[in-house]
């Protein structure tokens, strides 16, 4: 167990070079760069331009440097040696920051929770929470009460949280609690009560809700025809040590499977959050550096969620031997 | 519930002893015919490729042309929209900003959202189920290669993947193919055929060691005879359900990348052949809401009607397909 | 594992991440308490430093009941909050609260006294000389003289900021060599060092703090020089004539951000601490993408700010819209998709504000590319062009059309030019009479843009209308944004047709015919080239008597027009929504983020009677 514990964090290098040596491969090759502006605005001249690739290094070869000095430096080569550091490298856009600053350090005198990481961390672990603590009962209701009132229910409401984009459903319930119900303020002057989070949560989870539901009750009813839980029922147990020892526990691990990487997503996926409420998460720098060609920002952004999610994957590979011991982990 | 047990093993019974030569296969399709939703969803499913296909046949307007001085307005049994004018009967959903023909549009979007939602859907489906199947029965080092090679892609944030990928390649010769269809398919099924194969992957992991599997086993069955028959058949559900979700998951993407600026190229040629699509009408309508609500209300319910057919068709197939439930409803 | 470990398991999970969650809740209704307090009293201080400076601010303890606060919504959160390195509007809106140049611009867009009393140039305007004025402070109490005008504006030209605007100042002699100085490989590092000691020795010469009598400022230490309150004078000296520079100094780029505090962090715009500035507002609190509040700065020289200011970073404009109703904020942008159901609500459309903007939009069309070399060809598309409907169904009144290059209300604006305006008939006949002779003859024509929703409905008007006037089909090549950006900079990768505005930096016609038409400015993109035109106005930008210099311009303007170089379209209009509550906003058409950005930062209020009871 331990040594393939071992292993798989080891493994870890490989697959986080690779992702950036394709990330960077494939940003490079797009047209333009980190100086090219929205058009509206004034271009930067072309001395600029020079002197800002000269003071970032960008006017490097790419991988290998053939100019005869030192072969090794190079754009990638030196980003990955800074990246090894932990030097993500400053932010183009974003002048004076580092791209570690900008998505890991709080402002002062706050505790790590209060980066950009760290909201979006929040944020991302309550969307998970209300898509499991809500998901997982309706799915295993609605499997139990299959073909009634209740089921039909859930179906439509995991359609709609398939088939309505969450933009689509953000400016709804937007509508509904500030506009409509007076519930919430939509301009959020503090990001440190509770009740702020709730709907941006809801909104954010609710995909993985919809898909979390259905999966429970499809491999519920799977589970159900067992032969082990007719074993159980037999064996006089009862309906609720049936359901929950039995059913939910092997229900469980396809829901386990896409929890993981929906963590993952859902961390650094606000983007849509962010631009609605004003929320101080990382998915606008996940989102704008493409287009801004921020390149060691899309580094950076790339990199943590590839470290994000191949932790989730670890870990799910983890909780499978635990849910399931005849799965054996260590193969 | 407790009352089914004993239908299934007579069922399985009589399965066994008076229908020897009928194929898994066969039998599952009668089964699903059975299945009065499944029929209906299905029917449904028809009709909207019917219509996709059709489209230059059914649309009343040309979906391009602009009306002028008829924009915004509501739908035909409307009489006084947000922006106080009335509807109009030449079109039965109204008109976008620019005064076309909202039911046109959505006509029309058919054809593009289908096509997105169904292909890059078979490409994963083949892939992700095979790469699983296989990774997850043979374990070992063909398992370990395959499942780090699926970590270096499942790695990659999908939507970040996308735009990198569209954003590099979309003004090459490839990304312009097809209204750049063909790139949207590519990197759409790149990225989604590792969930899926994880996903197959940790359902066989915890089937092989079942009694069934060891027992096809024991009577020497071949491994693809034991993946095939054993393995696939039992982890259809997960399968089924992921599909059934990835396909408007897929639609939705799709208007999400419009939404960046890096979706499908629109046409002008009125007789192109994908003009526009559900996604892009969900956009036109999602920034004009206040003024327009149908126009994003019209592409959402066809959505919608998809997602409801797909699980519907999803689940009868699973049932239809697990020997288990034969003949339970 | 049994159930009991798992079902434990899970519940840590979600203790600690309800944890994680409340963890931050202090009791929100405290701080802001303690915020409002800060304003009003002046009362909390955070550092000792910061006590001694406090002594000099509280001569105003006017009994304050309520502390107003005008609440805007500015969409995206800047990138960079730098004087000299910001470029775009949202960032500079920012700036404009926190800091004041030398001059400023009034309602009508003449530049007026700002921290210089007033300024003089020399008989062939080679030297501009501004006097500050008396007893200028920054909001901190500490004393702002000509050496930290001196600073930013070196700051600004010095290539290690590698500013976005550098190239505004390169009239000041020796700036350009500076900018652009490049080492030499033949030679040593020594000599290399040397040379550019040099170049930026003629910088310092030509970017001179005075005191009255003419001396230079000097201190015994470098920063000595901050603290000399005589150093009042700022002489500039250029390489040529350069009659429009006062107006330039208005420009963000010459805001006197210190030294020293620019100096303590690599990230100190990020912060309160070192905004230090001189501008009617001081930067109370700046929480990066939620909100920045300003308050009065009660060492302004002139009329001090009335209210408080928060700015927002609502992105989307449907939400923003939802909080305005909701009187979450007193001023939004209006979207153009709102715009006819604010219109038709009786409330909403009596606070809608509409006025014109600074930019004008134009078909751009490559005069080195097929067709478009054929000036008869550039001629139909601009006549088969109707800008009234495309104004009318496109852009829903948001724009007004236009047929020429400066906007109205800017210097130099010819409201006679009415060429190449919408005409089927003339459109028609000039394609019949180009060399193709026809629709069917021309060469495939692509129309290129920036690829967004909104563009897409736009553009796809433009071809359909092209179609239907002209009967040529045009091809819609949408491209992400900044490929499309990249695309349209250089001369040999610019596309055939495409669209692009130009927006005023300050109010000369300098700015817009120099700066962009003449050979190898913007212009070139497109390969305009037009050596009478760069004649006209080299002749005007030297010309130091006003009138025949204004002549000299509108003449150039219609020497462009001349050709058909472009399809002017539309200026953009200004379009706000603004409470009832909110008074004092005085227009202009340069604003920018929100109405009366330039001329009435201190007259804005809130009249606390009109506020919705709550």
């Amino acid at each position: 167990m331990i040594t393939y514990l071992v292993r798989r964090i080891l493994w870890l290098i490989p697959v986080l070079f690779f992702v950036a040596l394709i990330t960077f491969t494939l940003m490079h090759s797009a047209p333009g760069g980190p100086w090219d502006r929205d058009l509206e605005a004034r271009q930067v001249d072309k001395r600029t331009q020079e002197l800002l690739n000269q003071k970032f290094g960008l006017d490097k070869p790419l991988f290998i440097n053939l100019s005869g000095g030192n072969p090794f430096d190079s754009q990638f080569i030196n980003y990955i040696w800074g990246a090894v550091r932990g030097d993500l490298g400053p932010s183009y856009r974003q002048r004076g920051q580092d791209v570690q600053d900008i998505l890991f350090k709080p402002p002062e005198d706050k505790p790590f929770w209060y980066s950009k990481f760290g909201y979006s961390a929040r944020l991302g672990i309550l969307a998970v929470l209300f898509a499991v603590v809500f998901g997982i009962p309706l799915g295993v209701i609605a499997a139990l009460n299959r073909n009634t009132l209740i089921d039909y229910f859930t179906l439509f409401i995991s359609t709609v949280g398939i088939s309505v984009p969450n933009f689509v459903l953000a400016i709804f319930l937007i509508i509904l609690f500030a506009s409509r119900l007076k519930l919430i303020r939509i301009v959020q002057q503090n990001w440190d009560s509770p009740g702020a989070w709730i709907i941006p949560a809801v909104i954010l989870g609710f995909g993985t809700f919809a898909y979390v539901t259905r999966l429970t009750r499809s491999t519920m009813l799977e589970v159900m025809q067992q032969d082990y839980i007719r074993t159980a029922r037999a064996k006089g147990l009862a309906e609720r040590v049936v359901v929950i020892r039995h059913m939910l526990r092997n229900a469980l691990i396809p829901v386990v499977t896409i929890l993981g990487p929906a963590l993952a997503a859902l961390v650094t996926g606000s983007f849509i959050i962010e631009q609605m409420f004003a929320f101080p998460g990382m998915g606008r720098a996940f989102v704008t550096s493409i287009t801004q060609r921020d390149y060691s920002m899309i580094m950076g952004t790339v990199l943590v969620y590839a470290f994000l999610v191949a932790i989730a994957n670890l870990s799910v590979d983890l909780v499978y031997g635990i849910l399931d011991p005849r799965i054996k982990v260590g193969d | 519930m407790t009352a089914q047990a004993p239908t299934i093993e007579q069922n399985l019974l009589t399965q066994t002893l008076s229908r020897p030569s009928r194929s898994l296969w066969r039998d599952a399709w009668h089964r699903l015919l059975r299945n009065r939703a499944a029929v209906v969803s299905g029917i449904i499913i028809l009709i909207f490729i019917f219509v996709g296909i059709a489209a230059p046949v059914l649309a009343p307007h040309n979906p391009l042309k602009v009306h002028d001085g008829k924009g915004y307005l509501p739908p035909a049994w409307v009489k006084e929209g947000p922006t106080g004018k009335s509807g109009d009967p030449a079109f039965p959903l109204g008109t976008d900003t620019l005064g076309r023909d909202v039911l046109s549009r959505t006509i029309y979007g058919t054809r593009v959202s289908m096509v997105v939602g169904i292909i890059p859907t078979i490409i994963i489906l083949v892939i992700g189920v095979s790469v699983g199947l296989f990774a997850g029965y043979r374990g070992g080092r063909v398992d370990n290669l395959l499942m780090r090679f699926a970590d270096i892609i499942y790695a990659f944030p999908d939507l970040l993947f996308f735009i990198i990928v569209m954003a590099a390649l979309r003004e090459t010769p490839i990304g312009r193919l097809l209204n750049g269809l063909l790139l949207l398919f590519v990197a759409l099924s790149l990225v989604n055929w590792v969930g899926l194969a994880r996903l197959v992957r940790g359902q066989v992991l915890s089937l092989k060691e079942k009694e069934f599997v060891e027992a096809g086993r024991m009577i020497g069955a071949s491994s693809i005879r034991i993946m095939l028959r054993h393995l696939l058949p039992n982890t259809l559900g997960p399968i089924i359900v992921s599909t059934a979700f990835r396909i408007p998951g897929l639609i939705i993407t799709e208007a999400i990348l419009g939404y960046l600026g890096i979706g499908l190229r629109p046409a002008t040629d009125p007789n192109a052949i994908f003009i526009t699509s559900w996604g892009a009408l969900m956009l036109d309508g999602q920034a004009a809401l206040n003024s327009q609500p149908w126009v994003l209300l019209t592409p959402a319910i066809c959505v919608a009607l998809v997602v409801l057919a797909f699980n519907y068709v999803g689940d009868g197939l699973r049932d239809a397909l697990d020997p288990r439930l034969a003949g339970t409803e | 594992m049994s159930t009991r470990k798992w079902s434990v398991a899970l519940g840590i999970v979600v203790i600690l991440s309800m944890l994680l969650s409340a963890c931050a809740a202090p009791t929100p209704q405290v701080v802001e308490k303690v915020v409002t307090q800060v304003v009003t009293q002046e009362k909390v201080v955070e550092k000792p430093v910061e006590k001694i400076v406090e002594k000099v601010i509280t001569p105003t303890p006017a009994p304050v009941a309520v502390q107003k606060k005008l609440r805007i919504n500015l969409g995206t959160y800047p990138d960079i909050i730098d004087p000299q390195k910001s470029s775009f509007v949202n960032e500079i809106a920012h700036l404009r609260l926190i800091y004041e140049g030398l001059t400023k611009l009034d309602k009508d867009l003449k530049t007026v006294p700002g921290s210089a009393e007033k300024w003089e140039y020399n008989a062939d305007a080679t030297e501009l000389t501004f006097t500050l004025r008396k007893g200028l402070k920054y909001s901190d109490g500490s004393l702002l003289n000509a050496a930290r005008f001196a600073y930013a504006i070196k700051r600004n030209i010095d290539p290690e900021t590698a500013g976005e605007y550098a190239q505004i100042t390169d009239e000041i002699k020796g700036a350009p060599e500076w900018r652009g100085f490049e080492d030499d490989p033949q030679k040593s590092k020594e000599e290399n060092a040397k040379a550019r000691a040099e170049a930026k020795k003629v910088v310092d010469q030509s970017v001179l703090p005075l005191h009255p009598d003419g001396k230079a400022c000097v201190g015994e230490k470098p920063a000595d020089v901050y603290k000399d309150p005589d150093c009042t004078v700022l002489k500039l000296t250029f390489s040529r004539p350069a009659p429009y520079f006062h107006t330039v100094m208005s420009l963000w780029v010459t805001f006197p951000a210190k030294e020293e505090n620019i100096a303590a962090s690599e990230q100190w715009w990020n912060s309160s601490k070192y905004q230090i500035g001189n501008g009617p507002y001081i930067l109370k609190a700046l929480e990066p993408y939620v909100r920045a509040h300003f308050v009065p700065n009660p060492n302004y020289y002139g009329e001090k700010a009335k209210t408080d200011i928060e700015y927002s970073y609502i992105v989307d404009s449907k939400v923003a819209f939802e909080a305005y109703k909701n009187n979450e904020f007193d001023i939004i942008g209006a979207a153009a998709e709102d715009l006819e159901v604010i219109k038709k609500d009786p409330n909403l459309s009596k606070e809608l504000m509409t006025y014109p903007g600074s930019c004008t939009f134009a078909v751009m069309f490559h005069q080195l590319k097929e067709p478009f070399t054929d000036q008869k060809v550039r001629q139909a598309f601009a006549q088969a062009f109707d800008r009234e409907a495309w104004v009318r169904d496109v852009l829903k009144g948001l724009g007004s059309p236009t047929l020429t290059w400066i906007p109205p209300g800017f210097p130099g604006y010819d409201p006679n030019e009415k060429r190449w305006g919408f005409d089927p008939e003339a459109a028609k006949k000039a394609l019949a009479e180009s060399k193709y002779g026809g629709a069917d003859k021309l060469p495939p024509i692509k129309l290129t843009f920036s690829d967004s929703p909104r563009n897409r409905t736009r553009y796809e008007w433009l071809a359909a209308k092209w179609k239907e006037v002209l009967g040529v089909s045009v091809t819609l090549d949408p491209v992400e944004s900044t490929t499309y950006t990249a695309l349209t900079k250089d001369i040999k990768t610019a596309p055939l047709a495409f669209i692009l505005g130009w927006c005023a930096d300050y109010p000369d016609p300098q700015n817009w015919l120099s700066v962009y038409w003449k050979t190898g400015a913007f212009g070139e993109r497109i390969g305009y080239s037009n050596k009478d035109f760069d004649a006209l106005v080299d002749k005007a930008d030297v010309e130091l008597d006003a009138a025949k210099r204004m002549e000299l311009y509108a003449q150039a303007q219609r020497l462009l027009t001349d050709g058909v170089p472009v399809a002017f379209a539309w200026n953009n209009v200004n379009n706000y929504l603004v409470k009832p509550w909110v008074k004092g906003i005085v227009t202009t058409p340069q604003d920018s983020e929100w109405p009366g950005a330039i001329a009435s930062l201190t007259s804005v209020d809130i009249d606390t009677a009109a506020l919705p009871k709550k």
